[in-house]
């Protein structure tokens, strides 16, 4: 029976220790998480927070102190449970004197691609990812950008059911990063569950389905994308507000911003905005303007790291996905 | 298989673009070239009737059988010391750049056991060496051979000695390469380990030299646990110049270092985060 999640990580925990002194980092602090088949998962957080080493984690690349990681219901330690998993890695040093066909027949042939495979499928990666008339020349003299699409192209050649990405647009310009996308959208639409590391938040949102934003080795916040950013509200601005009266409003908005005698309340529901009017003009206070608010994914991002990494007040905020 | 197929095919890959194999490959031929243009011996009735070198001539003749053997005992002096030194210069570097961040992740993220990883490298860096043995033992063999008549077979024990003394040390590179990632170290430690072999290796007459006796139980467990570069190029020697040897001693304690060495460096990879 298929394994119903493609990452399963329970209690995860990866500590440095330095081999003289006593100080240690916790760099992964415990993580359970699980992401489900077919789904595009960002992996946020600031610098420093754990993410690559999570994902390292992921595959085996740094030996966790406690925990453990599954991919497809397999032990990332036994060498059989990375066969379905296509990795780009941030940073990537690819060796210099490979061709970029030559790069791409190497990592599938590590895969386990077969060489009849390879050969018909070369061709077809490197048109994939726009280096078709690249394929012969020394990847010492490609640019950033073609290294990622050719990385990506590494990543995706065995077909892998999972798809780790560590900054894929990393150094990608506009256009090659819509394509990029384009190509991750067609692996989603066939199955493919993409795990992406990621800074840029605008597209992670724009991308993925579900989140979970790491903060000092923890998951502080984790859920489905459009859950996350469905944090709409009205946003009310009044003038001439009674201290007692600013009191009261302020337990009942989910956030305020007082400035030169003009007060902003940022409520979550129409209703809670249509009570606050009533109340304000009960006591004469002068209504500025009321709009209707979203919030966007770097606004969770920051309400979430910027509480110290305590769960946000987002209405569908899990500490876990299930 | 495909996969093992495919990092020995790496490790020559990178050998060439570093041109270790053709640094290598180079100084054979020269060595070969030497022998076939240079070197100019006549042979009569079974003695040498000249030999000349650079055109001059030496007026020394001998037992050809004999200069020729003496020609092959310095072409594998030759490998144990100079070519042992530049193979491992050579090739002290394939270890640490795997293990370089942003390459090592992308090796260990495939369907392989570490072992598998680390294996291959150390079995494509074997077969570089190997390759330029063959060619140069073989080489000069096959020329001395047509130009003499005398075809020593004893002369190719120096590709399996040269290449069993070239593992040996390799798995201390690889050791010193897993630990410390550093080229130089590496470098520094298995040249060392070639230099102290011929020092140790006077066992007998240090062990009478010396006055105390941890001293001299120090200097016996340095001799027995170290690699016998010396001694195993000394075994080589007597094979090609039809003497007798000591045993095979040197033999299977310098094997037991090489695995023992080569363990440690699979049990430290396998145990490392990247």
């Amino acid at each position: 029976m298929p394994a119903d999640y493609a990452i399963e990580t329970s209690n995860l925990r990866k500590i440095y220790r330095s081999r003289w002194r006593r100080r240690e980092v916790r760099a992964v602090d415990g993580i359970t998480l699980r992401v489900a088949r077919g789904t595009t998962f960002g992996l946020l957080g600031p610098n420093g927070a754990g993410k690559t080493t999570f994902v390292k984690l992921l595959l085996s690349a740094v030996i966790p102190t406690e925990g453990e990681a599954r991919v497809f219901g397999r032990d990332v330690h036994e060498p059989e449970a990375r066969r379905p998993v296509g990795y780009l890695p941030e940073n990537h040093r690819f060796p210099t004197y490979f061709t970029g066909a030559g790069m791409l027949d190497f990592y599938a042939a590590l895969s386990g691609t077969s060489p009849a495979d390879r050969k018909r499928l070369i061709p077809r990666m490197l048109d994939l990812v726009g280096l078709d008339r690249w394929g012969a020349v020394r990847i010492g003299k490609y640019s950033k950008g073609m290294l990622q699409r050719l990385g990506l192209a590494q990543a995706i050649i065995h077909s892998p059911s999972l798809l780790i990405l560590d900054e894929p647009t990393d150094g990608v310009d506009p256009m090659g990063r819509r394509h990029i996308r384009e190509i991750l959208g067609k692996l989603e639409e066939k199955g493919v569950t993409i795990f992406i590391n990621s800074h840029l938040l605008a597209e992670v949102e724009l991308f993925c389905g579900e989140v979970a934003i790491l903060h000092k080795g923890r998951v502080a916040l984790s859920g489905k994308v459009r859950e996350l950013i469905a944090g709409k509200g009205y946003r009310l601005t009044a003038a001439q507000v009674p201290e007692a009266l600013e009191t009261v409003l302020r337990e009942r908005a989910s956030a305020v911003a007082a400035r030169d005698g003009v007060v902003d309340f940022q409520f979550a529901t129409r209703d809670e905005a249509n009570e606050a009017i009533d109340l304000l003009r009960r006591e004469s206070c002068a209504i500025e303007s009321l709009a209707p608010t979203s919030s966007t994914l770097e606004d969770v991002f920051v309400r979430t790291i910027g509480n110290g990494g305590a769960v946000a007040a987002a209405p569908a905020a899990r500490e876990v996905t299930a | 298989m495909t996969a093992t197929l495919a990092l020995l095919r790496d490790t020559f890959r990178e050998a060439i673009a570093r041109k270790i194999f053709w640094g290598l490959f180079g100084l054979s031929t020269l060595m070969i070239l030497f022998f076939l243009f240079v070197m100019k011996i006549d042979i009569v009735a079974g003695a040498t009737a000249s030999i000349s070198l650079f055109g001059f001539r030496n007026p020394h003749a001998q037992d050809a059988g004999r200069l020729v053997r003496g020609v092959f005992a310095g072409v594998a002096t030759f490998l144990y010391s100079f070519g042992m030194f530049l193979a491992v210069f050579a090739s002290a570097g394939l270890t640490p750049s795997v293990l370089e961040p942003g390459r090592i992740e992308l090796l260990l993220s495939k369907p392989l056991s570490r072992w598998h990883i680390l294996l291959g490298r150390y079995a494509g860096n074997l077969l570089v060496v190997l390759c330029n043995t063959v060619y140069l033992v073989l080489g000069v063999w096959l020329i001395l051979g047509w130009k003499t008549g005398i075809w020593s077979a004893a002369f190719l024990l120096a590709i399996p000695t040269t290449t069993f003394i070239f593992a040996v040390l390799l798995a201390a590179v690889v050791l010193v390469g897993v630990l410390w990632d550093s080229t130089a170290l590496s470098i520094m430690i298995t040249v060392g380990l070639m230099i102290v072999s011929p020092i140790l290796a006077q066992k007998d007459t240090m062990v009478k030299l010396l006055s105390s006796e941890w001293s001299r139980q120090l200097w016996l467990a340095l001799y027995y646990v170290l690699p016998k570069v010396h001694d195993l190029g000394h075994i080589t020697l007597s094979a090609i110049m039809d003497r007798t040897f000591d045993g095979w001693m040197p033999v299977w304690t310098s094997a037991l270092f090489g695995a023992a060495a080569l363990g440690s460096a699979l049990y430290v990879f396998s145990r490392r985060s990247f």
